[in-house]
Formats: structure tokens, sequence, C-alpha cells
């Protein structure tokens, strides 16, 4: 054979010829030397001169790592990020958090103890190693016990190996790299499979994306679309005349509602109707928080009728002028109430109380802009 | 190849005197310090009387149970052991006569055995079928026969076994074990349900019985264990003890103080959780006037501290590891029981020789007990059959 | 009497016979080297069958939603948590036989472990389908389940059990998968070495991530193999528990009782442990293994069913004390109304199934009978089965106000998915026999006579022993 040598190897047929024979090549003073077996054999550790393993320590870091990151994560969501009331319970409950802790500190400590195991105590990938594949390994994954003393050995001396090795009365054989072995290339960095991994990554993101951006808005999975309930406008087989909304009974009124009695009667209303509250701190407060959310944008902050919408629709008037400022409160509240020329109403947006508010409010900014000597005082 | 080991047994009979010695010293003077108490605070010393006439009952019948579970387990590493568990069963008549003052003063104990209360209480007259002083007297007698019928039937036939070395008396055992094991169960519920849960005759836990089970258990290892160690350390059972049987203490131990921290925290939990008025109040008593101090030292004593004591592999073979832990463990079985008994009759935390006075009498007596029994009978069971394959155990 | 008398002072061998290392081999791969049996064919069709009415009710359920169910207020929780619950159960003899078993150091486990861990996988796949269907829209439980920074900076809820079930079932589906995968690779290493095809070859080559049987790795190996053990036996109890806490936490009455963790361990043991002992009856006769797995297995395994049995038992009873003991009304009634009220049909089935069935266990002729075995297996599945029907529906149907009270009926969209999920867990089952090593070849090689060094503490330079 051309090939160099890996190992010399030698097999035995009982579970006491292979314990005595890792301690007789220990003893010898190999180090680069492995022991196959089909199980676990006890004693073995000890036979080799072992160092106990050190994957405890990986368990332990992981684990104390998972639960006290898990504990902080949810206390800091729970507590910090997105408090709730739950269940009457203070923000930081953190008896609610001991199972998540628990779980997460055991996943981690499961996980990352494997991989360890796996990356640092196994050096994966090495499906390829000069071991595989050979009758040697055949044998020892069924029924027998081998050993293998590896050429790169500082001690190495092929002659004396396999004395030492036959003495202890095992079948010695040599083990060659193989032609596979020597001229295996790690395909990493194979423009190939640089462009698999990019397809697949391309596909996975597209699949995702389509999936949770398009798809679940298609049939049959948008079926919040069609509910059965009736819905504003729609027809109804239930009613003969067919009109999925329906009216109210002749001469009730709603709950909390008050009918408008001036609706299209301008003058009645500036006759009749009364600023029914006081012009107290509270209401002003409120008069201004909705004159500002409902009448601003167009009257402007002071009612001048300088809003930033200037230009882009019919000039808003001012309501500081000599005709609103003599106005009654109720023509005020009738316009509120019912629009005026490209006004719309705002009955609906703006409750009754509100709206007597904000003339009360309005009131005072005339007042504001027009004060007397008196209120100087 | 290991039948070397035969003839090295040599079941040394008398104790160290250091250890008896001590034995007697704790005797003396926790009796002084009970007599003392008595005269004291009546009161108080009765309360205390209770924790430890539980310690002592828990300790006895978790011995027994010991001596079961090796049988009904087939386990063959504990046999060279089985001694130290026949040896605790002893306190049995001990722990029984503990209960004589609490008998003789129920009124000052049982809330529920005031007449008073309860006729002005709808639901403390629910309960009177049950919790009624006749009833209560009769269900514990029952018990303490049945305990110390099968304490007996157990060390017949394992003592028997020493002369004739026949199997068949571990045939009956095992029989008798598995008799056992639910008479053990339901008996032991019911004495938690009555002696300790009935304190607070309002409150009902469904785990509570288990609760208090798992302590016992808990606290009876670590005797066991204190003593197997530092026994052997002395060589007084035989020389095959290795680290393997250590290592199955130390992981028994830890298996069990985890199990006690998954029920406590369960029970509290659930409460917790739920808080309902009419169990939560158990709980926020434990939680306030000093009382939360106790119930964090548990946590710490029965739990924390323990479990990362024995957590590795290496630290549940250490011989001084193990005994220290055990001690930790049965200091932390009394602040258990004390932190159950005591919030029911003190709002905030009691502490002094009253305290002190039952614990050292029950381990005084342990050690007493221990020593004149094994002074009578052999250390080791030799004639069992599993005694060999129990030496030539191996993780 | 004396000649069947069991001799304590030898170990009860864990394989019956004297086989060969290279014999085991033979047997344990003899499903998957040859083609499949005739009574295989036929089990797949029959499971197929029931896996296919799954499917169809699950599409039906996805395509109207959960109204399909029986479910309504009052109860809300049906068949869905009912299955649920009932599958994580069955899930837990896996974990037990091969972790507790292992710390125990219970060697008869050998034989059986393999195959139990599977039907873990199995089984809490079955689970985790209900409760991932029973959310409606699945598709989009990632958003409320999982705790991923979401645009709208709303999290999860860790307080509520319901969270830390999405924890505690995923966890331990990935211990006991990684758990069960690394159990596999010293096997799949053998198969690797005994493939004649090329593809089969390649597959178990990768699969067995270049296993060489070193002693190097044995060493870490085994390390590894005692951590996830330990760390598998809490976690299996956490996982039922977390399961009873769903209910527990609430103040309904027979859900809020403190002694739901243990009790629901338990039964799930007890559940997993008739459903273990059904599979193992029959696979053991289809595939000749039974000197692998011994009479003395299946007598173990119905001890422990009456062990946990009685639990079960004395929870129940327990819990019916208490309920008295508490002198709550509400509470006594609850009890009340499950034993006599309108599905007392129900309880009675449970209990007797659960708790006085399996009683019969006490006798040895019994317990090594497997047609008995296998008959009081089902039962106690059964048995078990109504548990979490008893529980769920019961409570529910009586509420704290009598005019909110409501009956439950499932409809055959419920039972299709029931016989669905039998379907999938025994397909599955089917599958693994035939396609992986049923039984650990590794571990079975490693309790057979003469497989250690004969031991004697002389024999590795007595490190251990001391005072020699």
């Amino acid at each position: 054979m051309a090939n160099p040598l890996y190992s010399i190897v030698a097999t035995f047929k009982s579970p006491d010829a292979i314990v005595e024979a890792a301690k007789k090549v220990s003893a010898a003073g190999y180090t680069k030397f492995d022991v196959h077996t089909p199980y676990p054999v006890h004693g073995m550790d000890k036979a080799m001169r072992l160092p106990e393993t050190k994957l405890g320590f990986v368990t332990l870091a992981a684990g104390i790592l998972g639960s006290i990151g898990m504990i902080s994560f949810a206390s800091w969501v729970a507590a910090v990020d997105y408090p709730q009331v739950i269940g009457g319970k203070p923000y930081w409950s953190w008896p609610a958090f001991v199972p998540v802790t628990y779980e997460i500190g055991v996943l981690l400590a499961v996980l990352l103890t494997v991989s360890a195991m796996i990356v640092f105590f196994f050096k994966f990938p090495n499906i390829s190693h000069p071991l595989h594949d050979t009758p040697y390994m055949k044998k020892v994954s069924s029924d027998t016990f081998g050993i293998s003393v590896q050429a790169e050995d500082p001690n190495f001396d092929e002659q004396k190996v396999r004395e030492l090795l036959q003495s202890a009365g095992g079948s010695v054989d040599a083990v060659y790299y193989s032609d596979e072995f020597i001229n295996f290339k790690p395909k990493l960095f194979d423009p190939k499979f640089i462009a698999l991994l990019v397809g697949v990554a391309l596909v996975a993101s597209a699949g995702g994306y389509i999936t949770w951006n398009k798809i679940l808005y298609l049939p049959p999975y948008d079926w919040m679309m069609e509910q059965f309930k009736v819905k504003p406008q729609s027809e109804s087989d239930f009613y003969s005349d067919k009109f999925g909304m329906r009216m109210p009974v002749e001469g009730t009124v709603a709950r909390g509602f008050i009918p408008y009695p001036y609706k299209g009667k301008p003058e009645e209303a500036a006759k009749y109707l009364v600023n029914p509250l006081l012009p107290t701190k509270e209401v002003l407060a409120l008069g201004k928080k909705k004159f500002l959310t409902f009448c601003s944008p167009c009257h402007g902050n002071f009612a001048e009728g300088n809003s930033r919408l200037r230009g882009q629709f019919p000039n808003p008037p001012s309501l500081h002028s000599d005709k609103v400022r003599n106005w009654p409160d109720g023509s005020i509240f009738h316009v509120i109430t019912e629009g005026q020329n490209v006004m719309p109403s705002y009955q609906y947006q703006i409750s009754r109380e509100e709206r007597w508010a904000i003339v009360h409010y309005i009131r005072t900014l005339q007042r504001a802009l027009n004060a007397k000597e008196s209120d100087v005082q | 190849m290991s039948d070397h080991h035969e003839n090295v047994i040599v079941p040394k009979k008398n104790l160290p005197a250091g250890l008896v010695n001590l034995g007697w010293a704790l005797t003396v003077i926790g009796g002084v310090l009970v007599a003392l108490s008595y005269v004291l605070d009546f009161q108080r010393a009765l309360h205390n009387n209770l924790i430890g006439f539980a310690l002592l009952i828990g300790l006895s019948v978790g011995a027994v149970f010991y001596i079961a579970l090796e049988y009904i387990t087939g386990a063959v590493w504990s046999t060279p052991f089985r001694r130290v568990t026949e040896f605790l069963g002893a306190l049995l008549p001990v722990g029984i006569l503990f209960s004589i003052p609490l008998f003789l003063n129920m009124h000052d104990i049982f809330l529920w055995t005031h007449h008073d209360v309860v006729s002005a209480d709808k639901v403390l007259q629910n309960k009177t079928p049950y919790l009624n002083v006749q009833f209560f007297s009769i269900r514990f007698a029952v018990m303490a026969v049945v305990w110390l019928f099968f304490f007996v039937v157990f060390r017949k036939h394992s003592f028997a076994q020493d002369l004739n070395k026949d199997q068949k008396h571990t045939r009956i055992n095992i029989k008798f074990a598995a008799a056992f094991i639910p008479v053990v169960a339901i008996s032991v519920s019911i004495f938690g349900i009555d002696w300790l849960m009935s304190l607070e005759p309002h409150w009902f836990s469904t785990i509570f019985a288990i609760y208090f089970f798992i302590g016992t258990i808990v606290c009876t290892l670590a005797v066991i264990t204190y003593l197997v160690v530092s026994l052997g350390e002395k060589g007084f059972f035989f020389t095959g003890i290795v680290e393997d049987h250590y290592y199955s203490f130390g992981a028994l131990l830890f298996g069990f103080l985890a199990f006690w921290a998954y029920i406590a925290f369960s029970q509290f939990m659930l409460i917790w959780y739920a808080n309902l008025p009419e169990e939560n109040f158990w709980f926020i008593a434990r939680w306030k006037n000093g009382w939360e101090y106790v119930s964090m030292a548990l946590a710490l004593f029965h739990f924390w501290l323990p479990y990362f004591l024995l957590l590795s592999r290496p630290s549940k073979m250490n011989k001084g590891n193990l005994k220290r832990t055990s001690l930790i463990l049965i200091f932390a079985h009394v602040l258990d029981l004390y932190w159950i008994v005591m919030p029911t009759y003190y709002p905030s935390p009691v502490f002094s020789f009253y305290e002190i006075a039952f614990p050292l009498l029950v381990f005084g007596l342990v050690i007493v007990v221990f020593a004149s029994q094994s002074k009578k009978y052999n250390m080791v069971p030799v004639g069992d059959p599993k005694l060999q394959r129990g030496l030539d155990f191996q993780l | 009497m004396s000649a069947t008398a069991i001799d304590y002072s030898k170990e009860i061998p864990v394989i019956e016979g004297t086989p060969t290392a290279a014999s085991l081999d033979e047997l344990i791969t003899n499903p998957i080297e040859s083609f499949p049996q005739r009574n295989w064919l036929i089990g797949i069709a029959i499971t197929s069958t029931m896996l296919m009415i799954g499917v169809v009710s699950l599409g039906w359920l996805l395509w109207k939603g959960v109204g399909v169910w029986g479910i309504n207020q009052p109860v809300e929780w049906g068949f869905d948590v009912v299955n649920f619950v009932f599958w994580v159960g069955i899930g837990h003899a896996g974990t037990l036989i091969s972790a507790i078993l292992f710390l125990l150091r219970q060697k008869w486990r050998t034989g059986i472990a393999r195959f139990a861990e599977a039907m873990t996988l199995f089984a809490v796949l079955c689970a985790v389908q209900f409760v991932l269907f029973h959310t409606g829209r699945p598709w989009l439980a990632a958003i409320w389940l999982l705790p991923y920074p979401e645009q709208h900076g709303v999290w999860v809820n860790f307080t509520s059990p319901l969270e830390w079930d999405v924890f505690a079932v995923s966890t331990y589906f990935t211990v006991s998968a990684v758990f069960w995968y690394i159990g596999l690779i010293p096997d799949f290493a053998t198969l690797r070495d005994r493939a004649v095809s090329k593809i089969k070859k390649t597959i178990f080559a990768v699969l067995s991530l270049g296993w060489r049987f070193s002693n190097r790795h044995w060493q870490h190996y085994e390390r590894a193999y005692l951590i996830m053990a330990g760390f598998a036996t809490p976690l299996v109890l956490s996982v039922h528990t977390i399961v009873s806490f769903d209910f527990a936490v609430s103040v309904i009455p027979g859900w809020h009782t403190t002694i739901f963790p243990p009790y629901f361990v338990a039964g799930a043991v007890f559940s997993g442990f008739a459903m273990v002992q059904n599979v193992l009856i029959i696979t053991r006769k289809a595939f000749h293994f039974e000197y692998l797995i011994t009479m003395d297995t299946i007598e173990k395994m119905n001890k422990i069913m009456l062990v946990t049995g009685s639990m079960v038992g004395y929870a129940y009873i327990m819990e019916f004390f208490i309920a008295w003991y508490s002198g709550n009304p509400i509470e006594r009634f609850v009890f009340i109304n499950r034993a006599f009220g309108p599905y007392a049909w129900a309880y009675w089935i449970m209990f007797t199934c659960n708790v006085i069935t399996p009683q019969v266990f006490w006798f040895k002729k019994v317990r090594t009978s497997l047609l008995a075995s296998f008959i009081l297996s089902i039962f106690v599945n059964i048995g078990m089965w109504f548990e979490r029907f008893v529980i769920v529906v019961t409570s529910l149907s009586r509420d704290f106000l009598p005019s909110s009270w409501g009956m439950f009926t499932p409809t055959i969209w419920d039972i299709g998915l029931l016989i669905g999920s039998f379907g999938l867990f025994f397909t599955l089952v089917l599958l693994f026999v035939k396609g992986l090593p049923a039984i650990a070849m590794a571990e079975v090689k490693a309790v057979i006579p003469g497989a250690q060094p004969s031991h004697g503490h002389g024999g590795h330079a007595g490190n251990g022993v001391h005072h020699g």
C-alpha cells in the first residue's frame, strides 16, 4: 500500500481482554490511541487513563444562563415593557414566572450539552474518518472489542505496537488512510454548495412571505370577511322588506338621545335655545379640548379662520366677526349641530353637552380678542 | 471472585462511646429543658411537644416505610444498611408516648375542641363528624397499632433470617411490604391532616398530606444517611461500602428534596394564584410579622442550600458533604414543622429554649435507642439473600 | 412453590437465554432489513384509514372553524382539551422509562426504553395538534403564543398557565426528541456498517454523525445521557404539572385543588404505561422479541400500573374527602354532582377502569398473563380518557350560577379527530418499528451475560474500595 499508515488495530473477543489491553497500552505510555467497543464497557475510562469529562460544566453554565435569562426576560416583559394587571396581582409576580424559567433552563441546558458534546467532544462533522468503512469498524460495531494505536503518537513504533497488542492476545491488523480520505476536500466553499444555500434561503423567504402576506388573505383563510351577521346597508332575507337595517319603532327615542327639535329652523333655535351650562373652569377646559379637536382644523386655534387649510377649501370664516359675536348662543349651537354651507353637521361626533361647552369656549375667545376695560381690572 | 466479602463482615455491636455519650447528654439536657418548659410556660411547651411528636412519628414511620420500600422494590444496594432503618423504627413506641401530653391537653392545641367556637361557626359544625375527640383518638390508636404491627412483623422476619438464612422470610416480608405501602399512604395522610392541618380547622389543602409525608421522608433519609456515612467511615458495617453506595444515598436525598420543593411550590403557587380567602389566609399568616423570614429560611435550608450542595456528581459521593447536607436537612425538617405549627398560635416568630428542648430530646433519643438496638442485634442483615448483591453493587 | 420461587440472591436476568451480540443484531435489525409481514400491512391499512378520518375531520374544522365541535357556553373546553391532556399523559411513560428508570438503574428498562421514547414523541405530536387547532386559526397562533418582538409592542402573558403550556410542551418535545436521537446514534452506526445498499449506507452514515464506537466518545456520551436523564426526569414531572395548572390555578370548583400536580403526573404515568404495555405485547409477539422483553418486564410494568393507579385512586378519594372537609357548599356540590349528576356514568367508568380493575394486578397470575395485561391496559386507557373528560366537562357544565348550566355533546367531528389521533399515533408506531431499531442494540448488548468485565473490586485497581 502506498497510502500512509493510520494506526495499528487489534481486536479482542471478551470485555476482560480489552480492558487488559487498554491498560497495557496506556501503561506503555501511548496517548494517541482509542478503544472501540459496541457498547460502553465499565472501567474502561480508568483503564485508558482518561480524565473525567467536563461536560457537566457546560450543562451547569447553560442551565444557569437559561433560567436567569428567562426570568429576567419575563420580568422585563411583564413588569416593564408591557405591564398588565392580571388576576389582581402585582406586575412582577415571580411565582408565575417559575414554570417558564424552569422550562427554558432545562431546554438550554440539554441543547447546549448535546451541542457541546457533538461539536467540541466529537468534533462534528467528522463523518470522514480513516477508520470508517474498514473491516475493523464493521467488527467493532457489532460484537468485537477493538483497540487502535495511531501512528501519530510520539512513541509510535510499528513493530513494538504489534508485539504489544499480540502479547495482549489480540488479532492485529493495520489501517491505512484510504484514497478517498486523502483526496477529500471540504465542499463548504464550493460555488454549487453556496448556490444551493442561497437558493434554499430564497425559496424559504419567498414562501414565508407569500404565505403570511398573501395566501392567508385569500379564501378560505379570509373567512372573517364572511360572517353570519347583518352588515350595514346589506340585504337580509329575514325581513319581508329585505332591509337589513331597521328603523326605530314609531314614537320611540333611543336611550340617552334627545331629538333636536329645531331641525332646519335656525331662527327658532336662536330664539329658544339657551346654554344650559355655566362657564366653569371644567366646562371651558372641555370646550377647549373639543374645539381644538373638531373646530380648529378649519377655524384655526383661536377661531380667526386662519388654519393651515386656508386656501385649499372655501375659506372658513373667522368667528370674531361682528355677525358671529352678536349671534345668540343658540345660533352657534345650531350651526355646530346642523352645519352650514360646506361645514358638515357635527351632531354625531360631538355630544350635546360638548357642543354647549364649545359655545362657551368660543365666547371666551371672542371676549379675549375684544376685551372690555372692565375685563382688565 | 468477590466472595471474599463474606468473611470480612464483622458487625461491630457497640457504637463509638463518644456517640453514645452524646446521645445520653442530649437526652438528659433535652429532658431537663422539656420539664423546665412545662413548668414555665405550659402552653408553649405543649406546642413544642406537638412538633417533637410529629418529628418522632415521622422519623419512625418513615424508617418502617423505608424497610417496606426496600422489600417491595427489590433494591439491593440498601440491603447492607437495612438494619439502620430497622433500628430507627424502634422509636415508634417512644413517639407514641410523646402523644400522651397532647391527648391530655387537646383543648390547648386544637381550636375545634372548643365547643363555644364550634357552635358559633357553621363551617366547623360541618366538620364535627370528622373532627371530634372520640373519632380523632380512635384514628390515632388504630394507626399506632397498625404501624407497630408491621414494624414488629418486618423485624421478626429480618432478625430470624440472620440465624436461619431462609429466603422464605424475604418472601413473607415482601408480601407485608406490599400491604404496608397503601396502609402507610393512608395513615400518614390522616396523621398529617389530623395533627397538623386541623390546627387551623378552616384551612384545607388536598396536597397537604403529601407535603407532610415527603418532608418526613426527606428527614428520615437524612438521618439514615448521616448514620450510615458516619458509622461506615469508622468501619461499622463492613469493608465493601464503596462510593457507589454513598452516591445512591446522595442521589436519593437529592431526588427527594427536589420532590419536596416541587410539592411545596405547587401548594403555594396554586393557593397564591387563585387567591381564595378560604385558603390564602394560611400562607398570609406565614408571610407577615416576621414569619416571612422563617418562610424564606425554610426555602433556603430545605431546598436551595442542600440542592446546590448535592448537585454535582462527586458531591453526592463525598462523605463530609453528605453528612453536612444531612444535618442541614434534619434542621430544615424541624424548621418545617415549626413553620407549620407555630404561626397558628403566635402572630410573630418565637424562639427560646422551649423550641430547642424537644428537638434535643428527640435526637438524643434517636441516638440512645439506636445504640441500644445495635448492642442487641446484628448491624448487618447477615442472613439476607440480597446482601452479597448489595455489597457487590456498582453503578 | 419452591420450584418457581425466586432466588433473591441472584439478579433476575434482563434477557432470557444467552444470546450473543451478533445474534442480537440479527434479531433486532430483522424487521428493518426484511420485507413487511402481512400482519404489519393489515395493521397499517387500518391505522392509516383511521388517520384519514382524522384528516377529513381536520379539513372540515379548518374550513368551518371550531364551531363544528360540540363546545359552546358554558362548556368551552371539550374533546380538544380532553384529548390534549390524554395524549400528553400517554407521552409521559416514555420519558419515565427512559429517564427515571435509567437513573434508578432498573436494567429491565433496556428492552423497552427505545420503544417507549418513540411513543412519547408520537403521543406529544398527537397532543400538540389539539392545542394548536383549538386556537381556531393556528397559522396565526405564533403571534399570541410565542414571545417575539411584535410590531404593536404586545408581549405574551407569562402569567398565564396556557403560555406555560406552550413552553412546557415544546421543551418536552424537543428534549425527548434529542434524548431519543442521542440514544439512536450508536444503533445508526451499526446499521450503517450492516447496510449493503449505497443509499441506506449514506443515510445511516449521516444520521450516525460519524459515530465510531470510540471509548473517548462513549465517555462523554454516557455522561451526556446521564445528564439528559437527570433533566428529563423533573421535566416530565413539570409538563403534566403545568398541564394541571391550566385547571388548578383557576377558581372553578373541581379544578382548583392543590393535589392536582402530583395527581396529574401519576395519572399520566399510569395511562402511558398502559399504552406502552399494549403496544409492547403486540410488538413482542410480532417480531419474536420474547427473549428481549421478558415476562418479568411485563410484570414490572403491571406493578407500576398498580402503584400509579392506586395513587390516582388516592387522589380521587382525597379530593372527595377534602371537598367535604372544606365545608364549602359549592365544593361539596361539585363532587356530589360528579358522582351522581348527569355525567355520573363518565365518573363511574373512570373510577372502575382506573381504580377498581387494576387492583387485580395484586395477583401474580394476572400480572404474568399477557391477555389479562393487554385487556386491563386497554381499560386503563379508557378510564384515563374519561378522567380527563370528567375533569374538563363536569366542572364547566355546572357553574356557580344554575342559570348558566349546560351540557356538552360531542359532534361527529370531535369523534373523528379523536379517531384520527389514534390513527396518527399507531401509524407512526408501525412505521417506527419497521424503520428503526425498536430495541436499543447498544444498550441491550451491554446487559447480556458476560458483557461487562467480570467486576470484582480487584478488577479495576480497587480505586473505589476503602479500608481494604
